[in-house]
C-alpha cells in the first residue's frame, strides 16, 4: 500500500491566451523519484512551479494529503514549508551567511529555537559538504557550493517532497557531479523528490519514474528501462534519439 | 593679501562674539536634519511597502481596492510634496492651519512645524526611493523566501528590505546632506537655524561676506562628516569581504577522555626517554628496528 502525498487533477496553466499545460494528471507516492525530460517550453518548470503555487494554476486541482490545496482559500505559505524547492538559480539569500540561509526558514516559519535551528542546519550542511563554509556569503561561493547549501536549506524544512528545478543547468560542468551526487545520496536515502533535469544519465539511473512531457501535457511516463529502453511514443523517441546524438 | 588679513580678523572678531549663537544654529540644523531624515526615510519606507503589495485578480475584491486605494494616495502624496518647493509648503502650513481652522488649530512652536514639513517632504522622497529599492531586488530572493514557506511580511522584513536598505542607503546620505542644506528655508516661517541665525548677526553687524563665509565652512564641514560617516555605515553593512573555513574538528568530541600519562612515565612526553624516541622516529621513521 503505497502512501499518495500529492495527487494533481485536470491542472491547467495558461499565461494569457497561451496554454501551457494542458490537463495533467499526475499523482507522487511517498519515496518515489520522478524525472520529469521535455524540450525547453514543454511546460516542466511551469508544472513544478504549480505544484509549489508559485504560479496559480487556471484549472485543475492539487491535493496533498486531503486538502486541494489549489484552492484559493488555503494559504499557500503554510503549505509551501511542506514541499521543499530548489531553483535553477539557487535563490540563496544574498544577505545572509550559508548558515543562517539555512536557519531563518525553520526559525521563522517553523517556530524552532535558535539552537535547535543551528543544529538542524549544520546536520544538513555537513551533508552536503557545505560545513566548513558557514561563514561566507552566497556571493563569495561558487554556483555549486551555492546550489548544495540551496538544497541543504531545503532539506532543514524537513519537506516532504522536494521539487528540484534544473537544478543543474546554471553550473559549470566541473560543478555538476557534486550536486547530482548529494541528489543521488538524497534518493538513496528515500526523500520524495521531482526533478525536471536535462542530465538523461541522472534521470535514467537514480529515478524510479520517468514523465516526458511534450507541448503541455505529459506525453509518456514509465520506469526507467521502458521510457529509455523502449519508448512507445514517436515524440519520446525523436527527443532521446536527439540527447543520443548530443 | 591684505584683504585676507582683513577677513580673517573679521571673522575672528564674529566668532568671539557670536560663537554661542552659531552653534545653536549648527545644533538646530543638525538635530532637524538628522531626525527628519530619520522619520522621513520611515515614512518612505511604509509608502514603499505598501506601494509593493502584490495582488492578483485572485485575490478577494476588498483586497484589490483597498491596495489600489493605497497606491493611488501614495501617488497624489508624492507627486504634490515633490512637486512644490519645500519653502512654499513650510508657508503654506504654518499659516494656512489657522486659516483656515480660524486659529482654533496652528502650531504654538516653529521647531514642530517645520519638523513635519521637512519630515514629509523627505517621505515623498524616500517612497519613491524604497519603492525603487524593491524592486531592484531579484524575484528570485522572494521566490526562494516563498518556496520555504515565509509570509509576504516575513518575506519582506527578512530578505527583501535589508538588501533593498543597503542598495538605498547613498540615497538616505543623500536626503541627509540635502535636509542639512534645505532646512535653511525653514527660516522663512522663523525658525532659527544656521541660515537664520546669519541673518540676524549679518542684520546688526553689516558683516555680511564674513558671516557668509563662517556659514559656508560651516554648512561645508556638517556635510563632510555627513558623508564620512555615511560611508562607514556603508562598509559596516557590507560586512566582511572575506569569510573564515570553519574546520570540523573531531576531536572536540572526545574532548576530557584523554588523561595525561604520569610524570616520568615512558609515555610522559617530558621524559628523555619519550623524547629520544621521538627524535629517533621523525629522523628514520616510525618503523624503524620493527621490521
Amino acid at each position: 500500500m503505497e502512501e499518495k502525498i500529492l495527487n494533481i487533477k485536470h491542472l491547467s496553466k495558461s499565461f494569457g491566451s497561451h496554454e501551457v499545460l494542458r490537463d495533467i494528471d499526475f499523482s507522487v507516492a511517498k519515496g518515489d523519484v520522478i524525472s520529469i525530460i521535455g524540450a525547453s517550453g514543454s511546460g516542466k518548470s511551469t508544472l513544478l512551479r504549480c505544484i509549489n503555487l508559485l504560479e496559480t494554476p487556471t484549472r485543475g486541482e492539487i491535493w496533498y494529503r486531503d486538502e486541494n490545496v489549489a484552492d484559493r482559500k488555503v494559504k499557500p505559505h503554510e503549505y509551501r514549508s511542506h514541499v521543499g524547492m530548489v531553483f535553477q538559480s539557487f535563490n540563496l539569500f544574498n544577505n545572509m551567511s550559508v548558515l543562517k540561509n539555512c536557519m531563518i526558514g525553520q526559525m521563522k516559519v517553523l517556530g524552532r529555537s535558535r539552537e535547535e535551528a543551528k543544529r538542524i542546519a549544520m546536520d544538513y550542511l555537513q551533508k552536503v559538504g557545505m560545513a566548513p563554509y558557514i561563514n561566507a556569503k552566497p556571493r563569495q561561493i561558487s554556483g555549486g557550493q551555492k546550489q548544495r547549501v540551496a538544497i541543504a536549506r531545503a532539506l532543514a524544512m524537513n519537506p516532504e517532497v522536494l521539487l528540484f528545478d534544473e537544478p543543474t543547468s546554471a553550473l559549470d560542468p566541473e560543478m555538476v557531479g557534486e550536486v547530482l551526487m548529494v541528489m543521488q545520496q538524497l534518493a538513496q536515502e528515500g526523500m520524495t523528490m521531482l526533478v525536471v533535469t536535462h542530465e538523461m544519465a541522472f534521470a535514467r539511473d537514480v529515478s524510479s519514474r520517468v514523465v516526458y512531457m511534450n507541448e503541455g501535457v505529459i506525453c509518456e511516463q514509465g520506469s526507467p528501462e521502458e521510457i529509455f529502453g523502449n519508448p512507445q511514443k514517436q515524440e519520446t523517441k525523436d527527443f532521446l534519439a536527439r540527447f543520443r546524438n548530443a | 593679501m591684505n584683504i585676507f588679513a582683513k577677513l580673517g580678523h573679521d571673522i575672528v572678531r564674529l566668532w568671539s562674539e557670536y560663537a554661542g549663537l552659531y552653534l545653536s544654529g549648527v545644533w538646530n540644523t543638525v538635530s532637524l536634519a538628522v531626525l527628519c531624515t530619520a522619520v522621513g526615510c520611515i515614512i518612505g519606507l511604509l509608502c514603499g511597502v505598501l506601494n509593493t503589495i502584490p495582488f492578483t485578480n485572485n485575490d478577494n475584491i476588498f483586497k484589490r481596492i483597498l491596495l489600489r486605494a493605497i497606491r493611488i494616495i501614495n501617488q497624489i502624496y508624492v507627486e504634490v510634496f515633490r512637486g512644490t518647493p519645500m519653502i512654499l509648503q513650510a508657508v503654506v502650513i504654518y499659516y494656512g492651519l489657522p486659516y483656515f481652522t480660524n486659529y482654533a488649530l496652528r502650531f504654538s512652536n516653529v521647531w514642530l512645524c517645520a519638523f513635519v514639513v521637512v519630515s514629509v517632504n523627505t517621505g515623498a522622497y524616500m517612497s519613491e526611493s524604497v519603492r525603487g529599492g524593491i524592486i531592484s531586488i531579484d524575484p528570485g530572493q522572494t521566490e526562494g523566501a516563498k518556496a520555504i514557506g515565509m509570509t509576504h511580511w516575513q518575506t519582506m522584513t527578512n530578505v527583501i528590505l535589508p538588501q533593498a536598505l543597503r542598495n538605498i542607503l547613498p540615497q538616505i546620505g543623500n536626503n541627509l546632506i540635502i535636509n542639512i542644506k534645505d532646512t535653511s528655508v525653514m527660516s522663512i516661517i522663523g525658525f532659527t537655524e544656521f541660515f537664520a541665525i546669519h541673518k540676524s548677526i549679518a542684520g546688526t553687524t553689516y558683516q555680511y561676506f564674513p558671516s557668509a563665509a563662517i556659514e559656508m565652512v560651516g554648512y561645508l564641514s556638517l556635510t563632510l562628516i555627513a558623508s564620512f560617516l555615511l560611508r562607514m555605515w556603508e562598509k559596516k553593512m557590507d560586512g566582511a569581504g572575506s569569510y573564515e573555513l570553519v574546520q570540523v574538528d573531531s576531536l572536540t568530541m572526545t574532548a576530557g577522555t584523554y588523561s595525561h600519562p604520569k610524570r616520568g612515565s615512558n609515555y610522559d612526553e617530558q621524559s628523555k626517554e619519550f623524547r629520544g624516541r621521538v627524535k629517533q622516529s621523525l629522523k628514520f621513521g616510525r618503523n624503524r628496528g620493527e621490521r
